[in-house]
Protein backbone atom coordinates (compact mmCIF):
# COMPACT_ATOMS: atom_id res chain seq x y z
CA UNK A 1 0.00 0.00 0.00
CA UNK A 2 1.48 3.31 -1.07
CA UNK A 3 0.53 6.24 1.12
CA UNK A 4 1.69 9.77 0.40
CA UNK A 5 0.42 11.19 3.65
CA UNK A 6 0.99 10.69 7.34
CA UNK A 7 -1.51 9.87 9.99
CA UNK A 8 -1.22 9.79 13.76
CA UNK A 9 -3.33 8.59 16.66
CA UNK A 10 -4.36 12.10 17.73
CA UNK A 11 -8.03 11.79 16.85
CA UNK A 12 -8.30 8.55 18.81
CA UNK A 13 -6.92 10.29 21.87
CA UNK A 14 -9.62 12.94 21.82
CA UNK A 15 -11.13 15.73 19.74
CA UNK A 16 -9.05 18.36 21.52
CA UNK A 17 -5.80 17.01 20.10
CA UNK A 18 -6.27 17.36 16.36
CA UNK A 19 -7.25 15.63 13.14
CA UNK A 20 -4.29 13.26 13.12
CA UNK A 21 -3.98 13.67 9.37
CA UNK A 22 -7.50 12.35 8.79
CA UNK A 23 -10.11 14.51 7.11
CA UNK A 24 -12.48 15.87 9.80
CA UNK A 25 -10.70 13.63 12.32
CA UNK A 26 -11.24 15.95 15.30
CA UNK A 27 -14.85 16.62 14.37
CA UNK A 28 -15.62 12.91 14.05
CA UNK A 29 -13.91 12.32 17.37
CA UNK A 30 -16.11 15.04 18.90
CA UNK A 31 -19.17 13.27 17.49
CA UNK A 32 -18.05 10.03 19.18
CA UNK A 33 -17.60 11.87 22.48
CA UNK A 34 -21.06 13.45 22.25
CA UNK A 35 -22.60 10.04 21.56
CA UNK A 36 -20.81 8.57 24.56
CA UNK A 37 -21.67 11.30 27.05
CA UNK A 38 -25.20 11.72 25.66
CA UNK A 39 -25.52 15.41 26.43
CA UNK A 40 -28.43 16.57 24.22
CA UNK A 41 -27.01 20.05 23.61
CA UNK A 42 -23.56 18.71 22.79
CA UNK A 43 -25.10 16.16 20.43
CA UNK A 44 -27.25 18.74 18.66
CA UNK A 45 -24.30 21.05 18.25
CA UNK A 46 -21.96 18.44 16.79
CA UNK A 47 -24.68 17.06 14.49
CA UNK A 48 -25.09 20.56 13.03
CA UNK A 49 -21.35 20.95 12.66
CA UNK A 50 -20.90 17.61 10.89
CA UNK A 51 -23.75 18.36 8.48
CA UNK A 52 -22.34 21.81 7.73
CA UNK A 53 -18.75 20.68 7.24
CA UNK A 54 -19.07 17.16 5.84
CA UNK A 55 -22.72 16.59 4.96
CA UNK A 56 -25.69 14.64 6.28
CA UNK A 57 -24.57 11.35 4.74
CA UNK A 58 -21.32 11.54 6.66
CA UNK A 59 -23.25 12.25 9.85
CA UNK A 60 -25.46 9.18 9.42
CA UNK A 61 -22.63 6.87 8.42
CA UNK A 62 -20.36 8.09 11.21
CA UNK A 63 -23.07 7.62 13.82
CA UNK A 64 -23.67 4.11 12.45
CA UNK A 65 -19.99 3.18 12.76
CA UNK A 66 -19.73 4.52 16.28
CA UNK A 67 -22.97 2.78 17.30
CA UNK A 68 -21.59 -0.49 15.97
CA UNK A 69 -18.80 -0.31 18.50
CA UNK A 70 -21.29 -0.15 21.36
CA UNK A 71 -22.06 -3.67 20.20
CA UNK A 72 -18.54 -4.92 19.55
CA UNK A 73 -17.07 -3.57 22.80
CA UNK A 74 -19.83 -5.22 24.84
CA UNK A 75 -19.38 -8.54 23.06
CA UNK A 76 -15.62 -8.44 23.65
CA UNK A 77 -15.80 -7.34 27.28
CA UNK A 78 -18.74 -9.49 28.36
CA UNK A 79 -17.29 -12.70 26.94
CA UNK A 80 -13.68 -12.31 28.07
CA UNK A 81 -12.45 -12.11 24.51
CA UNK A 82 -8.65 -12.36 24.49
CA UNK A 83 -6.40 -10.48 22.09
CA UNK A 84 -5.91 -12.41 18.88
CA UNK A 85 -2.78 -14.46 18.48
CA UNK A 86 -0.30 -12.50 16.45
CA UNK A 87 -1.59 -9.10 17.51
CA UNK A 88 -0.20 -8.95 21.05
CA UNK A 89 3.41 -8.08 20.21
CA UNK A 90 2.78 -5.92 17.10
CA UNK A 91 0.25 -3.77 18.98
CA UNK A 92 2.44 -2.95 21.99
CA UNK A 93 3.49 0.44 20.66
CA UNK A 94 0.03 1.35 19.38
CA UNK A 95 -1.57 0.43 22.71
CA UNK A 96 0.88 2.68 24.49
CA UNK A 97 0.27 5.54 22.06
CA UNK A 98 -3.51 5.44 22.28
CA UNK A 99 -3.42 5.01 26.05
CA UNK A 100 -5.45 1.86 26.67
CA UNK A 101 -3.03 0.04 28.94
CA UNK A 102 -4.68 1.20 32.15
CA UNK A 103 -8.10 -0.21 31.27
CA UNK A 104 -9.59 -2.91 33.49
CA UNK A 105 -10.38 -4.84 30.33
CA UNK A 106 -6.65 -5.07 29.57
CA UNK A 107 -6.16 -7.54 32.40
CA UNK A 108 -9.01 -9.63 31.11
CA UNK A 109 -8.08 -9.50 27.42
CA UNK A 110 -4.53 -10.59 28.14
CA UNK A 111 -5.37 -13.27 30.67
CA UNK B 1 -41.82 0.63 5.37
CA UNK B 2 -38.80 2.47 6.76
CA UNK B 3 -37.99 2.03 10.43
CA UNK B 4 -36.93 5.64 10.86
CA UNK B 5 -39.14 8.58 9.92
CA UNK B 6 -36.61 11.31 9.19
CA UNK B 7 -35.27 13.59 6.51
CA UNK B 8 -31.76 12.38 7.25
CA UNK B 9 -30.31 10.26 4.41
CA UNK B 10 -30.33 6.90 6.16
CA UNK B 11 -29.26 4.28 3.63
CA UNK B 12 -32.00 1.75 2.84
CA UNK B 13 -29.72 -1.16 3.71
CA UNK B 14 -28.96 0.38 7.10
CA UNK B 15 -32.64 1.02 7.83
CA UNK B 16 -33.50 -2.52 6.70
CA UNK B 17 -30.82 -4.03 8.94
CA UNK B 18 -32.36 -2.41 12.02
CA UNK B 19 -35.78 -3.67 10.99
CA UNK B 20 -34.37 -7.17 10.57
CA UNK B 21 -32.58 -7.05 13.92
CA UNK B 22 -35.79 -6.02 15.68
CA UNK B 23 -37.53 -9.01 14.09
CA UNK B 24 -34.73 -11.28 15.24
CA UNK B 25 -35.08 -9.99 18.80
CA UNK B 26 -38.69 -11.16 18.77
CA UNK B 27 -37.81 -14.60 17.42
CA UNK B 28 -37.56 -17.61 19.69
CA UNK B 29 -33.91 -18.06 20.52
CA UNK B 30 -31.89 -21.11 21.44
CA UNK B 31 -32.25 -20.38 25.17
CA UNK B 32 -34.63 -17.45 25.60
CA UNK B 33 -38.19 -17.14 24.31
CA UNK B 34 -39.22 -14.30 22.03
CA UNK B 35 -40.91 -12.58 24.97
CA UNK B 36 -37.76 -12.94 27.08
CA UNK B 37 -35.57 -11.61 24.28
CA UNK B 38 -37.84 -8.58 23.90
CA UNK B 39 -37.68 -8.18 27.69
CA UNK B 40 -33.88 -8.18 27.43
CA UNK B 41 -34.04 -5.28 24.97
CA UNK B 42 -36.52 -3.53 27.23
CA UNK B 43 -34.14 -3.92 30.15
CA UNK B 44 -31.29 -2.44 28.11
CA UNK B 45 -33.51 0.60 27.62
CA UNK B 46 -34.28 0.71 31.36
CA UNK B 47 -30.58 0.56 32.14
CA UNK B 48 -29.73 3.37 29.73
CA UNK B 49 -32.62 5.62 30.63
CA UNK B 50 -32.77 5.00 34.37
CA UNK B 51 -30.75 6.33 37.26
CA UNK B 52 -27.03 5.73 36.98
CA UNK B 53 -25.81 2.86 39.13
CA UNK B 54 -22.17 2.47 40.03
CA UNK B 55 -20.53 -0.68 38.60
CA UNK B 56 -20.67 -2.39 41.98
CA UNK B 57 -24.39 -1.69 42.39
CA UNK B 58 -26.91 -4.12 40.91
CA UNK B 59 -30.52 -3.26 40.07
CA UNK B 60 -31.61 -6.30 42.08
CA UNK B 61 -30.18 -4.63 45.18
CA UNK B 62 -32.15 -1.41 44.66
CA UNK B 63 -35.73 -1.37 45.89
CA UNK B 64 -38.25 -0.82 43.15
CA UNK B 65 -35.97 -1.14 40.14
CA UNK B 66 -37.17 -4.64 39.22
CA UNK B 67 -40.85 -5.49 39.18
CA UNK B 68 -41.95 -8.56 41.14
CA UNK B 69 -43.35 -10.34 38.09
CA UNK B 70 -40.40 -9.64 35.75
CA UNK B 71 -40.01 -12.16 32.96
CA UNK B 72 -36.24 -12.40 33.42
CA UNK B 73 -34.24 -13.83 36.34
CA UNK B 74 -32.59 -11.18 38.49
CA UNK B 75 -29.12 -12.43 37.56
CA UNK B 76 -29.93 -11.74 33.89
CA UNK B 77 -31.21 -8.26 34.72
CA UNK B 78 -28.10 -7.47 36.75
CA UNK B 79 -25.95 -8.68 33.83
CA UNK B 80 -27.89 -6.58 31.32
CA UNK B 81 -27.40 -3.38 33.36
CA UNK B 82 -23.71 -4.00 33.96
CA UNK B 83 -22.94 -4.92 30.34
CA UNK B 84 -24.92 -1.92 29.11
CA UNK B 85 -23.55 0.75 31.42
CA UNK B 86 -20.15 -0.47 32.58
CA UNK B 87 -18.70 -2.89 29.99
CA UNK B 88 -15.13 -1.82 30.69
CA UNK B 89 -15.38 -3.03 34.30
CA UNK B 90 -16.32 -6.64 33.57
CA UNK B 91 -14.08 -9.34 34.96
CA UNK B 92 -13.90 -13.13 34.91
CA UNK B 93 -15.03 -13.18 38.55
CA UNK B 94 -18.07 -11.09 37.71
CA UNK B 95 -18.97 -13.44 34.85
CA UNK B 96 -18.56 -16.44 37.14
CA UNK B 97 -20.85 -14.83 39.71
CA UNK B 98 -23.61 -14.38 37.12
CA UNK B 99 -23.30 -18.00 35.97
CA UNK B 100 -23.30 -19.21 39.58
CA UNK B 101 -26.71 -17.57 40.04
CA UNK B 102 -28.25 -20.03 37.60
CA UNK B 103 -27.72 -18.56 34.15
CA UNK B 104 -26.78 -21.29 31.69
CA UNK B 105 -23.42 -20.38 30.06
CA UNK B 106 -24.84 -20.66 26.54
CA UNK B 107 -27.93 -18.69 27.53
CA UNK B 108 -25.55 -16.00 28.80
CA UNK B 109 -23.93 -15.89 25.34
CA UNK B 110 -27.31 -15.36 23.71
CA UNK B 111 -28.12 -12.63 26.24
CA UNK B 112 -24.83 -10.85 25.50
CA UNK B 113 -25.63 -10.89 21.79
CA UNK B 114 -29.06 -9.32 22.24
CA UNK B 115 -27.81 -6.77 24.79
CA UNK B 116 -24.95 -5.72 22.53
CA UNK B 117 -27.21 -5.35 19.49
CA UNK B 118 -29.76 -3.31 21.43
CA UNK B 119 -27.03 -0.98 22.62
CA UNK B 120 -25.90 -0.41 19.03
CA UNK B 121 -29.33 0.07 17.48
CA UNK B 122 -30.64 2.38 20.20
CA UNK B 123 -27.42 4.40 20.38
CA UNK B 124 -27.78 5.07 16.64
CA UNK B 125 -31.34 6.36 17.03
CA UNK B 126 -30.55 8.40 20.13
CA UNK B 127 -27.54 10.09 18.54
CA UNK B 128 -29.62 11.22 15.58
CA UNK B 129 -32.56 12.24 17.82
CA UNK B 130 -34.82 9.62 16.20
CA UNK B 131 -37.49 7.45 17.77
CA UNK B 132 -36.03 4.06 18.73
CA UNK B 133 -37.17 1.05 16.73
CA UNK B 134 -40.50 -0.38 17.81
CA UNK B 135 -40.32 -3.77 19.46
CA UNK B 136 -42.33 -6.37 17.54
CA UNK B 137 -44.72 -8.89 19.01
CA UNK B 138 -42.64 -11.83 20.19
CA UNK B 139 -42.88 -15.34 18.86
CA UNK B 140 -44.84 -17.63 21.16
CA UNK B 141 -42.75 -20.75 20.49
CA UNK B 142 -40.65 -22.06 23.36
CA UNK B 143 -36.86 -22.32 22.98
CA UNK B 144 -35.36 -25.80 22.81
CA UNK B 145 -32.63 -25.05 25.36
CA UNK B 146 -30.43 -27.86 24.06
CA UNK B 147 -26.83 -27.79 25.21
CA UNK B 148 -24.29 -28.16 22.41
CA UNK B 149 -21.59 -30.56 23.59
CA UNK B 150 -19.22 -29.33 20.88
CA UNK B 151 -18.86 -25.88 22.46
CA UNK B 152 -16.37 -25.63 25.28
CA UNK B 153 -14.68 -23.00 27.39
CA UNK B 154 -11.20 -22.63 25.94
CA UNK B 155 -10.06 -19.14 24.98
CA UNK B 156 -12.92 -16.98 26.31
CA UNK B 157 -14.88 -16.96 29.60
CA UNK B 158 -17.81 -18.30 27.62
CA UNK B 159 -18.06 -21.58 25.71
CA UNK B 160 -17.14 -21.23 22.04
CA UNK B 161 -17.17 -23.41 18.95
CA UNK B 162 -14.10 -24.37 16.98
CA UNK B 163 -14.29 -21.59 14.39
CA UNK B 164 -11.64 -19.54 12.63
CA UNK B 165 -11.43 -15.77 12.59
CA UNK B 166 -10.93 -12.95 15.08
CA UNK B 167 -11.66 -13.83 18.69
CA UNK B 168 -14.46 -11.25 18.90
CA UNK B 169 -16.28 -13.09 16.11
CA UNK B 170 -15.69 -16.38 17.90
CA UNK B 171 -17.11 -14.94 21.14
CA UNK B 172 -20.77 -15.65 20.31
CA UNK B 173 -20.13 -18.84 18.35
CA UNK B 174 -21.98 -21.00 20.90
CA UNK B 175 -25.15 -19.37 19.56
CA UNK B 176 -24.75 -19.08 15.75
CA UNK B 177 -27.98 -17.07 15.41
CA UNK B 178 -26.34 -14.24 17.37
CA UNK B 179 -23.20 -14.40 15.24
CA UNK B 180 -25.44 -13.90 12.21
CA UNK B 181 -27.18 -10.94 13.87
CA UNK B 182 -23.83 -9.37 14.74
CA UNK B 183 -22.66 -9.82 11.14
CA UNK B 184 -25.88 -8.36 9.80
CA UNK B 185 -25.51 -5.21 11.89
CA UNK B 186 -21.78 -4.85 11.35
CA UNK B 187 -22.16 -5.15 7.59
CA UNK B 188 -24.62 -2.26 7.54
CA UNK B 189 -23.06 -0.06 10.23
CA UNK B 190 -19.34 -0.76 9.85
CA UNK B 191 -18.12 -3.06 7.11
CA UNK B 192 -18.38 -6.62 5.93
CA UNK B 193 -16.52 -8.67 8.51
CA UNK B 194 -14.76 -10.51 5.68
CA UNK B 195 -13.29 -7.18 4.56
CA UNK B 196 -11.91 -6.40 8.01
CA UNK B 197 -8.34 -7.15 7.04
CA UNK B 198 -8.74 -8.07 3.38
CA UNK B 199 -9.45 -4.52 2.23
CA UNK B 200 -7.88 -1.72 4.22
CA UNK B 201 -8.30 1.12 1.75
CA UNK B 202 -11.76 1.18 0.14
CA UNK B 203 -14.21 3.87 1.18
CA UNK B 204 -17.20 2.74 3.22
CA UNK B 205 -20.27 4.58 1.98
CA UNK B 206 -19.58 8.30 2.61
CA UNK B 207 -16.53 7.70 4.83
CA UNK B 208 -12.92 6.87 4.03
CA UNK B 209 -11.61 3.69 5.62
CA UNK B 210 -9.36 5.78 7.84
CA UNK B 211 -12.29 7.86 9.06
CA UNK B 212 -14.14 4.62 9.80
CA UNK B 213 -11.24 3.28 11.84
CA UNK B 214 -10.77 6.53 13.77
CA UNK B 215 -14.44 6.46 14.75
CA UNK B 216 -14.18 2.78 15.70
CA UNK B 217 -11.04 3.30 17.76
CA UNK B 218 -12.27 6.48 19.47
CA UNK B 219 -15.55 4.80 20.41
CA UNK B 220 -13.76 1.69 21.70
CA UNK B 221 -11.47 3.86 23.79
CA UNK B 222 -14.36 5.84 25.26
CA UNK B 223 -15.92 2.52 26.23
CA UNK B 224 -12.58 1.50 27.78
CA UNK B 225 -12.38 -1.63 25.65
CA UNK B 226 -8.85 -2.98 25.50
CA UNK B 227 -9.60 -5.59 22.83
Amino acid sequence: MNQDFQISFEAIDGSHVGDGGIEHGALLSRLCEAMFYEDPDQLASVRDDVIEVAGAKVLVDAVAVSANFYMMTRIADATGTPLDAGTVEPSVEIRELVGVNNFTSRREAQA
Amino acid sequence: MAVYATELPIRPDLDASHSEIASRWATTGSWWSGAERIAIVGEVRQARDGDDLAPWESPSQVDGLITDNHLLPTAAIDAIWRITNHPGTLTADWHASIISRGINPEAYVELVGVVAQANAVDRFADALNLARVDLPEPSSAEPQRLADKSVVVSSHWVPTAQVKGPNVIKALSAVPFEVDSMSLLSSAQYLQLGDLLADLVSDQNSLTRMQVEVIAARTSKLNECFY
